[in-house]
C-alpha cells in the first residue's frame, strides 16, 4: 500500500481540520479543504483542490486522528513547467535575481563569506540570501563580532519547495545531500521554514537562529518597541517557533497579541505567483488577522512571509534585524 | 437548464458539476455515501434565496449543507436526486447589539463568541464547535459540553429568518406565545433553510474551576456523578470517560496523560461559587471512592475531551456515534450494559459523554472495508438503542436522527405522535422536497448499508 494511501484510509472524514486550511477559510469550499484532498484523493478524482494547497500543513495540527496530510497530497501534486524551472534555479539562488526582479521584487546578489575551519555555517536559505541580504549581513556581523569563525552556505535549496509541489525525490537528494555537507558542523538556518524541514528530514544539527540564540544564551541587545510575531507555518508544525517570543521578550520589545499568529501568511512558498487570487485572499484574512494586534511591525524569521506582509503593507523584521 | 440557470445566480465556480461533487457526497457520518445532483455554493443570503427559489420552482430535491459535521448523515444523498446548497459562505455577522448577534448560517461556532465583545460568549459548544456552523448547530440543536448549565441551542435561539419550501422567506419576531422559530430547531433541515439567526450571548464567568477525578469502577463514577446534584450543585460541565476512550485519547495526538483507569470525570464550575462548589464536588467524588488528579494545564485534558470523537481514528478508521440520553441516575446501569453489549457483538466501544446530562456517547467502531465488522456495529447499536429507549430515554439528544437512527422512530414515539411529525413536515414540505430520505426514511434505497441500518432483523 502506498504511503498516501495509508494515511487517507486513517482520515474519519470529520472535518476538524477545516478551519485551520486557508484555502478552506477563504472559500469555504470542500473542494479547497484537506477534508475534500483526501477524499478526492480516495475516490481517485483528479480535484482542482490539489492545486489550491498551500502546503502549509496546519491540517496536521489540527487532526485529532494523526493523519499525514502531507504525505497524501505529495503524491498528487504536479509542478506546472514554470514551476520546475523555479524550483531549479533555488540551488543556485544568484539565478534568482532576475526571475525576482521580473516579479518586482527587490533582488540581491547573495552575500558570500568564507573562513576555515569555520565553528557555524550560516544557511540563510535561498529566498533570503537575495532578498534579505542585509538580514544575512546583520547576522554574520553579530556573530564575527562575538568571535566566531563563520561561512556563509548559499549552494543548494533544502528541498522544501521541490517537496511542496510534488518534486519528492528531487527533494529528498537534497536533504541527502546537505546531510553530508554539513555533517559535523553546527549550522544556523534564517529561514524557520527551512529549519523545520531539515529537522524533520533528520539533519539535527541545524538551529534556527532565535534557537541557537536561546540555547547558547548569547548576548543580545536591548531594543525598545512594540511587535506582533508569526509564527511559520512549518516551524510551528515542530514547535521552532517556540524561541521566537523568548528571544524578542529578552531583548526588551512589547509583544502584541495578534489573532491565530501561526495562520498561513498567504505566501505558501511560490503558491502567490501561480495562485494569485486565492493567495490575495489569504493575505487579506492575514492581514487582517495580523492588524488586531495594533501595531504593524511583525517579527518575521521566514522569507516568504515576510515577502507576503511587505505585500500587506505591514513591516516584517527578522530576528536578525534586530542584532 | 438548471446548471445555466444556477451559475447565472452564483457564478461558474460555486457550482460544482464534476465528479468533485462527490466530495459532498458524506460527512461526518461516514458509513453511507451519496452522491448528489449537484453542488452550489451561494455567496451571500440574496443569492442563497434565489438559488432555493430556483430548486423550488423545478421540483428539485435540496439538501441545505453547512461544515458538513453531521454524525448522523444529515446532509447524505441517497436518492442522487438532490441538489446539495452549501450555505457555508453565509458567515457574516449582521449585528450585535447588548446581549444578542445576529449571525448567518454558515459562520462557525467558534467564531460567534470571536466575534462578540470580550466579556460575552455564546454557550452552545458541541465538540466540533471549531468547525461545525451554526446553521447546522439549529437544526440539530446541538449540545456540547455546557448543556448541563447553558442548555442545547435552542436555549440561545432569539429568532430566525427562514426559507421556506414554499420559497417564501419568513423573518419571525422573538415571540412568548407560538415560538415560531422553536419549530426549526432540530427539524434536521426538513422543514426549510435557516438563512439568518438571532442568537442570545451569556455574561463570560469570571471564575472557573476545573476538577478532575479517577475512578476504579464506572458505577462509582455513576454514583459520583448522581451525588454532585444532590449536593447542590451545577456545574458547568461535567463530563465522563470510560477507559476504552482514555485509550483512544492517549494514542492521539490529545495526549493528555490520563492514566488507564475504568473511569475519568471532568468537571467545570463557574461563577462567583465555584470555591464554594469546588468543596462540594470533592467531597462527593472523596465519598465515591474517587481520586483526584491534579494537573498542569487543565486544557489539555477539556481538548483530549473535545478531540476525543475523532481520535478513535487511531483504533479504527470508522465509528457510530449514538447520542441517546437517559436520566444520570441509569448511568451506571448502562454503561455496564453497554460493556456487555461491546463482548456480544465483539466491537470496540468507548464512551465519552456529558454524563452532567445524561447525554451517552457509545463510539462504536468499525472496519468499514468489512462489511461483517460494519453490520456487528449497527447490531449492537440497535441494543443500545433499545436499552436506553425501554427505561424511558431518548433515541437521540443532539446529533439528529439523519439517516443513521431513522428506525428508532417507531421505538420511541407512538404513532399519534409520529402522525403530527409526518403532518407538520407535510405543512411546510408537500412535495417533500427538503432533506428527503431522513429522519423518517420513507425511501427506496438500494444499499447494503441503509438497509442494515433501516431494517431490523
Amino acid at each position: 500500500m502506498g504511503m498516501g494511501l495509508e494515511e487517507a484510509l486513517k482520515c474519519v472524514h470529520c472535518g476538524f481540520c477545516l478551519e485551520a486550511c486557508p484555502t478552506y477559510v477563504v472559500t469555504k469550499s470542500e473542494i479547497h479543504s484537506p477534508r475534500g484532498r483526501i477524499t478526492a484523493f480516495k475516490l481517485g478524482i483528479n480535484s482542482d483542490g490539489f492545486q489550491t494547497c498551500m502546503f502549509c500543513r496546519r491540517c496536521e495540527l489540527a487532526c485529532p486522528s494523526g493523519v499525514k496530510y502531507s504525505e497524501i497530497i505529495k503524491t498528487v501534486r504536479r509542478p506546472n513547467p514554470l514551476e520546475k524551472i523555479a524550483v531549479k534555479l533555488l540551488d543556485r539562488p544568484v539565478s534568482l535575481v532576475p526571475f525576482l526582479r521580473m516579479l518586482r521584487i527587490n533582488a540581491f546578489i547573495p552575500l558570500e563569506h568564507r573562513e576555515e575551519n569555520e565553528d557555524l555555517i550560516l544557511f540563510p536559505g535561498c529566498l533570503t540570501s537575495v532578498v534579505f541580504r542585509n538580514s544575512v549581513e546583520k547576522v554574520l556581523n553579530y556573530f564575527k563580532s562575538l568571535g566566531y569563525k563563520v561561512s556563509v552556505y548559499n549552494d543548494m535549496c533544502c528541498g522544501l519547495a521541490h517537496e511542496h509541489i510534488g518534486e519528492v525525490q528531487e527533494g529528498k537528494e537534497r536533504i541527502k545531500r546537505l546531510k553530508d555537507v554539513f555533517r559535523g558542523k553546527v549550522v544556523v538556518s534564517l529561514s524557520s521554514n527551512c529549519t523545520a524541514h531539515m529537522r524533520e528530514n533528520g539533519i539535527e544539527n541545524v538551529y534556527d537562529l532565535a534557537e541557537f540564540l536561546l540555547k547558547f544564551n548569547l548576548p543580545l541587545p536591548k531594543r525598545d518597541g512594540e511587535v506582533t510575531i508569526h509564527e511559520p507555518c512549518h516551524a510551528h508544525l515542530l514547535g521552532i517557533d517556540n524561541y521566537i517570543r523568548p528571544v524578542v521578550e529578552k531583548m526588551g520589545l512589547k509583544v502584541a497579541e495578534s489573532e491565530e499568529p501561526s495562520f498561513e501568511c498567504g505566501a505558501g512558498g511560490d503558491f502567490f505567483i501561480f495562485n494569485r487570487e486565492l493567495s490575495e485572499k489569504v493575505m487579506e484574512v492575514k492581514k487582517e488577522k495580523t492588524l488586531k494586534s495594533g501595531v504593524k511591525t511583525v517579527i518575521s524569521t521566514n522569507p516568504s512571509c515576510s515577502l507576503a506582509f511587505l505585500k500587506m503593507g505591514l513591516r516584517p523584521i527578522h530576528i536578525a534585524d534586530l542584532l | 437548464m438548471l446548471e445555466k440557470e444556477l451559475k447565472d445566480i452564483v457564478g461558474e465556480k460555486w457550482v460544482i458539476e464534476s465528479d468533485e461533487k462527490k466530495l459532498y457526497g458524506f460527512d461526518g457520518f461516514t458509513a453511507v455515501r451519496g452522491e448528489p445532483r449537484l453542488v452550489v455554493l451561494p455567496g451571500n443570503e440574496e443569492e442563497a434565496v434565489k438559488v432555493l427559489r430556483l430548486l423550488i420552482k423545478n421540483s428539485v430535491k435540496v439538501i441545505v449543507r453547512g461544515s458538513g459535521t453531521s454524525l448522523s448523515g444529515a446532509t447524505v444523498s441517497l436518492t442522487g436526486d438532490e441538489v446539495v446548497v452549501s450555505l457555508t459562505r453565509l458567515n457574516k455577522v449582521y449585528s450585535q447589539k447588548g446581549f444578542e448577534i445576529e449571525v448567518g448560517p454558515g459562520i462557525v461556532n467558534a467564531m460567534v463568541t470571536m466575534n462578540a465583545p470580550p466579556h460575552l460568549f455564546y454557550a452552545p459548544d458541541p465538540s466540533s464547535y471549531q468547525v461545525s456552523s451554526i446553521g447546522g448547530n439549529i437544526s440539530h440543536d446541538s449540545g456540547g459540553i455546557h448543556v448541563v448549565k447553558y442548555g442545547p441551542t435552542f436555549n440561545s435561539i432569539i429568532s430566525l429568518r427562514v426559507l421556506l419550501p414554499n420559497g417564501e422567506v419568513e423573518e419571525f419576531p422573538s415571540s412568548p406565545v407560538f415560538n415560531f422559530s422553536s419549530i426549526f430547531i432540530g427539524a434536521e433541515g426538513t422543514l426549510g433553510a435557516v438563512l439568518r439567526a438571532r442568537l442570545r450571548l451569556y455574561l463570560k464567568p469570571k471564575f472557573k474551576k476545573s476538577i478532575f477525578a479517577t475512578f476504579n469502577s464506572i458505577r462509582d463514577a455513576g454514583k459520583a456523578i448522581v451525588d454532585v446534584f444532590k449536593s447542590g450543585v451545577i456545574p458547568s460541565a461535567l463530563e465522563m470517560m470510560d477507559k476504552y476512550s482514555i485509550i483512544a485519547v492517549e494514542n492521539s495526538r490529545y495526549k493528555a496523560g490520563i492514566p488507564e483507569v475504568d473511569a475519568i470525570l471532568l468537571i467545570e464550575l463557574d461563577g462567583s461559587q465555584a470555591d464554594f462548589e469546588e468543596r462540594r464536588v470533592k467531597r462527593v467524588i472523596e465519598d465515591n471512592g474517587g481520586e483526584m488528579l491534579n494537573v498542569k494545564d487543565p486544557n489539555k485534558l477539556w481538548n483530549a475531551r473535545k478531540g476525543a470523537f475523532p481520535a478513535m481514528g487511531v483504533i479504527s478508521p470508522a465509528y457510530l456515534t449514538l447520542d441517546c440520553d437517559v436520566l444520570r441516575g441509569y448511568l451506571p446501569d448502562v454503561l455496564v450494559k453497554i460493556r456487555e453489549i461491546a463482548l456480544k457483538y465483539n466491537v470496540y466501544i468507548a464512551n465519552v459523554f456529558h454524563a452532567g446530562d445524561g447525554n451517552l456517547h457509545p463510539l462504536i467502531s468499525y472496519d468499514p472495508s468489512d462489511f461483517n465488522s460494519f453490520y456487528r456495529a449497527v447490531k449492537a447499536s440497535d441494543e443500545i438503542e433499545k436499552t436506553v429507549i425501554e427505561i424511558g430515554g431518548v433515541p437521540s439528544g443532539e446529533h439528529g436522527i439523519g439517516i443513521e437512527k431513522v428506525k428508532f422512530m417507531e421505538v420511541y414515539y407512538d404513532e399519534t405522535s409520529l402522525n403530527v411529525m409526518k403532518r407538520i413536515k407535510n405543512v411546510f414540505d408537500p412535495y417533500n422536497l427538503f432533506n428527503p430520505c431522513k429522519m423518517f426514511g420513507n425511501c427506496k434505497v438500494e444499499n447494503r448499508e441503509v438497509k442494515v441500518l433501516w431494517e431490523w432483523d
